[in-house]
């Protein structure tokens, strides 16, 4: 399927792009998510959720429950990482878009692919140390988790949060989901939350919007 | 972009696969979109989706309605739809109910929030695999060949069929096997036992029934002889009070059996509550609860249970008080005075266990090995159990798919009445689980609502049709009836399927397509082509429970209704299942018929049902729900909010008043019936529909294949087929969405693997003197050795040899049924062996990776 651009919009979007210096935005807050590494139980209900209110083909998948398994039979333990975008503080994609199309989000922090100014070159893809970036070869543009800010600005919660069966997904200011503080059933009365789980490329390359409950084997020493 | 591409676009979208739909078929639904689109109005800020123009869920229409099919829950969807098309599905997030607001979420009124094969509805109402049309075979029998023809064409087919055969070969030609695949709802029935199908049948006089159920025929066998009902269980936020919960091969995380289970038990886990998996793999239950994982040879449950229960005895922690008080034959004391003067009823359960009888104990360290547990590990569990209170040892049905698994469910029950965990909040009597009990039936439900002329166990249909009239009454498990034809064979000469894929999915494939060759009429009625649909002779399209009205009800725990209105058109010319049946019944036997099958109806309801199906349902909510359960909220109203979650005074216990106040059990004793008095009675079995003896105490009785069988020598792994979570049984397989988080594959643990040389993602195959399938492995320490474990319900895909290349364990099981019916898809040895044939995912030959899984060495 072809996608046709606006050429002269993409240009201008360039020019724009090449004068301004990439300083971070600074939200006025900071929203992320939140999900428990071991209440998870893995059912994908969220991803399933994502994909279908994101119209995606298989392929794309914004939202990535990763199994975790290890130990040797009989003393065997297995839990779950879910990430989708991280909305970071210091998006590594953000730069790399030479169309300027990734853009973050005063209000709240959310970063997000503009689809119209796209041109699918996939650096982002590349640079993102999560796997966010997810390449459409449908569109032959590069989509992503954007937080459901449609649901957001409507006063919900995204699709992804409110489809966990489990309840141990979910959003909010990522300062309070960092110090425990949030009020949500995803945390349990003596949760405390996690910056860094293993299996999960270093929070210092981009600052991340997310925290976990870790798994006692998911915790890095 | 232009508006017409953008538009384009996203009706394209919205079809996913099914992109000629609307510019084909419907152009009215495609105009009306078309139409509408060009007002829709996209902010500046819309432009950051990931598709454009976006529909926001505030710019589309709200539906409440829920998933339909037999997975053993109900959940909320909710429609947003633009015109006739449903745009996206979301679920309940507690603004609909009455006084709801977004987000709430209480113990009482939780959330029925859907799984993820609830949330990709979408592709399958609109998937490339929906039948729109009727359809007659016109090639060999199984070759895939239709022709598309009217539906008048296709049901004077059926009918002219049906007279035929019933008049040459008489009242128990047509087999019934009617599943609960598509339609379960209160109006629109599909189901074995007493459906819509059936109904049909046994007004039109030919109707030979499945009796057993493929999916819990032990456990309800137990459930009735011990507790005198199937209504055993407790709601699922009673686990939260428990303080011990044994997981006897269950795994809630993928069956979802009352999808706010697991919610609950991780409340009870937030309490302090310690989790035990009985199980030969580490499942995601046994991670998410922390549990102590007790690995188990397959099929050996029972015997393990008896090592406990020889525990338990033998250091007296019993709840003597209970078991007086409550139960029969448990032990000399609690004996009726017939047992002695009866066939079959001279043993207890405790002198059993000591060895009395047979001079062999049944010590934990007898058990031991039987199971491959540790003596120290079974008085381990045997202990906790006994001392620790409220505790539930949740007897899933899984186990009992096997040989002889009516004495594992039976044994369960024992172990959990000599505990004394029946009746109270946080322990468990199931066994079959269900507890609330919801009004079920809006469909005309009278004396002909179950006829049948004979009945047979469901899987062994293909013995029967292969042997005919060379079959004894004991092999193929024949109901006994009260007239002259008491031990007839049945002469099936059809098969009908409404809402049944069970040629995918009853043992022994290969045995019922040899069967299927020698029919005279093959009938299938569903929404989606499927395996078995393929082996027609006449495909009947029937539209989803998107496109008709109904109202859903729970099916295994909690306690709701949520209605199902028209969300869209019927797709195609598809039509309901009562529609149909309607139409034939006037069709064989005119006005008389008609009317007799469909009350409210008259000739018209063919082509608009929409009055008599309100009148149904109305007549339902009015007569039975409002008036029987004194629910207030009127029909409009319920239909207004779309859900109505009934609030509880109190928890619901099984067996609560037969505790607290005495009120006798359902049995014939009025007590727990560890010794049945049905059982204990019965001198001639082959006259039963058991058809072969069964102990009248819970006993071990060794399988016909396991792991401690000769057989292994030829055959060393024993295979289980435990539901898959991305599918219900073969539903939802053809959904790109489902098959690209999780694959079908074969389950080996990491040393078996290497001994065999197995990698990863190699592709293996998996065979036994009844089949061969061909599937990729799935390398783990999380499974037993000696164990592999193959999801049921993909789609068969055969090769010209034979050779299934899906890799759908039902080619390795066998169709032989253990005496009380349960269904022995767990009593499979086999072999494995890596294979240069490839394995085919889906029929639409995508093929995505397994995702991502990591393998980590700590
Ligand atoms: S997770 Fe990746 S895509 Fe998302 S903001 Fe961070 S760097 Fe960008
Ligand atoms: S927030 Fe929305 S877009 Fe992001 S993963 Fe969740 S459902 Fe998908
Ligand atoms: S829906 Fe919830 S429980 Fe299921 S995989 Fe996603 S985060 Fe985990």
């Amino acid at each position: 399927m072809s996608t046709k651009k606006d050429v002269k919009k993409i240009r201008e979007a360039v020019k724009r792009h090449k004068r301004e210096t990439y300083i971070p935005v600074q939200p006025d807050m900071q929203m992320g998510f939140v999900h428990h590494n071991v209440d998870c139980i893995g059912c994908r209900a969220c991803e399933i959720a994502c994909k279908d209110k994101n119209g995606l083909a298989p392929g794309p998948r914004f939202r990535r429950v990763q199994y975790i398994e290890g130990g040797t039979y009989p003393d065997v333990f297995a839990y779950k990482v879910n990430m989708s975008c991280n909305h970071c503080a210091e998006p590594a994609c953000l730069p790399t878009c030479p169309t300027g199309a990734i853009f973050k989000r005063k209000k709240d922090g959310i970063v997000d692919i503009d689809s119209t100014l796209c041109i699918g070159c996939r650096r982002c893809e590349a640079a993102c140390p999560y796997g966010a970036p997810q390449y459409d070869p449908s569109e032959i543009i590069v989509k992503k988790c954007n937080m459901c800010v449609d649901e957001i600005d409507a006063g919900r919660k995204p699709y992804c949060v409110m489809a966990c069966m489990m309840r141990v997904l979910d959003i909010g200011p990522i300062e309070k989901i960092w110090d425990s503080s949030l009020q949500t059933v995803a945390l349990g009365a003596s949760d405390k939350v996690s910056r860094q789980v293993k299996n999960m490329a270093n929070i210092e390359l981009t600052k991340p919007s997310i925290g976990f409950v870790a798994h006692s084997k998911g915790k890095l020493k | 972009m232009s508006s017409n591409e953008s538009l384009n676009k996203l009706q394209q979208r919205l079809n996913l696969s099914r992109r000629s739909f609307l510019k084909g078929t419907a152009t009215g639904a495609g105009a009306l979109a078309a139409g509408g689109l060009t007002e829709m109005k996209y902010g500046k800020e819309a432009q950051a989706f990931a598709y454009e123009p976006y529909p926001k869920d505030n710019e589309l229409d709200t539906v409440v309605t829920s998933c339909a099919h037999n997975c053993g829950s109900r959940h909320m969807l909710v429609a947003h739809k633009w015109k006739d098309v449903i745009v996206r599905l979301s679920t309940d997030d507690g603004s609909y109910q009455k006084n709801g607001h977004f987000g709430k979420d209480t113990m009482e009124e939780p959330q029925l929030r859907a799984c993820l094969r609830g949330r990709s509805y979408r592709q399958r109402i609109y998937s490339a695999e929906r039948l729109l049309y009727p359809m007659l075979r016109v090639g060999e029998r199984g070759e895939g060949k239709f022709k598309r023809v009217s539906w008048d064409e296709a049901l004077n087919f059926v009918v002219k069929k049906m007279n035929h055969i019933k008049s040459t070969y008489g009242p128990t030609a047509i087999l019934d096997q009617s599943y609960a695949g598509a339609s379960y709802g209160v109006l629109h029935k599909s189901d074995q036992i007493e459906g819509l199908l059936g109904r049909f049948l046994g007004m039109f006089g030919c109707r030979t029934n499945s009796w057993s159920v493929p999916s819990y025929e032990a456990t309800t066998a137990s459930s009735k002889w011990t507790y005198g009902t199937i209504q055993d269980g407790s709601e699922d936020d009673t686990f939260a009070e428990s303080k011990l919960m044994i997981m006897w091969g269950w795994n809630p995380a993928y069956t979802f059996h009352g999808g706010n289970t697991v919610m609950y038990m991780r409340m009870a886990k937030q309490r302090g509550c310690k989790f035990v998996l009985i199980d030969p793999q580490y499942t995601d239950s046994a991670a998410v609860y922390d549990a102590w994982w007790i690995p188990i040879k397959p099929n050996t449950d029972a015997a393990m249970m008896a090592g406990m229960a020889h525990y338990i005895f033998s250091n007296n922690l019993q709840d003597q008080a209970f078991i007086d008080k409550f139960v029969q034959g448990m032990d000399a004391g609690t004996m009726p005075g017939w047992g002695k003067n009866s066939a079959n009823g001279q043993e207890n359960f405790k002198d059993y266990i000591l060895g009395t009888y047979d001079g062999q104990p049944k010590t934990p360290e007898w058990a031991s090995k039987i199971c491959g547990v540790p003596a120290k590990d079974i008085i381990k569990l045997a202990d906790m159990y006994a001392t620790t209170k409220p505790a539930a040892l949740k007897a899933s049905w899984g186990p009992g798919r096997n040989a002889y698994g009516e004495q594992y469910s039976r044994m369960a029950a024992a172990l959990q009445s000599m505990t004394g965990n029946i009746g109270i909040i946080g322990g468990c009597a199931e066994g079959v689980g269900k507890g609330w009990h919801a009004e079920a039936v809006a469909y005309p439900y009278d004396q002909y609502a179950n006829i049948w002329f004979q009945a047979i166990k469901s899987d062994r249909w293909a013995h029967c049709v292969l042997n005919y009239p060379n079959v004894k009454r004991e092999e193929v498990g024949l109901w006994p009836r009260q007239d002259a034809t008491d031990g007839q064979i049945p002469n099936i000469k059809a098969i009908f399927w409404q809402g049944s894929d069970w040629l995918n999915q009853l043992t022994n494939i290969n045995k019922d397509l040899a069967a299927i060759k020698m029919l005279e009429l093959v009938v299938c009625m569903d929404s989606t082509i499927t395996p078995s649909g393929i082996w027609a002779d006449v495909l009947l399209p029937v539209s989803t429970h998107f496109e008709r009205h109904d109202t859903a009800l729970p099916w295994y725990k909690g306690h709701y209704y949520i209605h199902r209105p028209k969300v869209i058109e019927p797709m195609g010319e598809s039509k309901t299942d009562i529609q149909i049946f309607t139409e034939l019944a006037y069709r064989i036997g005119g006005d008389v018929f008609g009317k007799a099958y469909n009350p409210k109806a008259s000739r018209g309801y063919f082509n608009n049902n929409d009055a008599v199906d309100e009148a149904y349902l109305r007549e339902w909510w009015e007569t039975k729900v409002m008036a029987h359960q004194h629910i207030e909220m009127t029909w409009n109203e319920f239909k207004q909010h779309g859900v109505y979650k009934v609030k509880m005074d109190k928890p619901l216990v099984g067996f609560r008043d037969q505790i607290e106040k005495g009120i006798p059990f359902e049995t014939a004793s009025g007590k727990i019936e560890i010794l049945s008095s049905e059982l204990a009675n019965i001198a001639d079995w082959k006259k039963t529909k058991y058809g072969y003896h069964i102990p009248s105490i819970p006993k071990w009785i060794e399988p016909w294949e396991s792991l401690n069988s000769p057989k292994t020598k030829d055959f060393p792994f024993h295979l289980i087929s435990p539901h898959p979570r991305w599918r219900t049984h073969s539903i939802f397989n053809n959904c790109s969405w489902l098959r690209e988080t999780y694959e079908q594959e074969v389950t080996v643990n990491a040393s078996d693997a290497k001994r065999l040389g197995l990698k990863n993602g190699d592709t293996v195959e998996v065979w036994n003197d009844r089949g061969k399938v061909v599937v990729p492995v799935y390398v783990t320490e999380r499974c037993m050795p000696g164990v592999l474990v193959l999801h049921e319900g993909v789609w068969m895909d055969l090769d010209e040899n034979g050779v299934d290349r899906s890799g759908n364990p039902d080619f390795l099981t066998l169709d032989e049924p253990s005496p009380a019916g349960s269904f022995a898809y767990n009593t499979v040895l086999c072999n494995i062996q890596k294979t240069k044939l490839a394995h085919r995912p889906g029929w639409d030959q995508l093929s995505t990776s397994r995702a991502h899984v990591f393998r980590r060495d700590y």
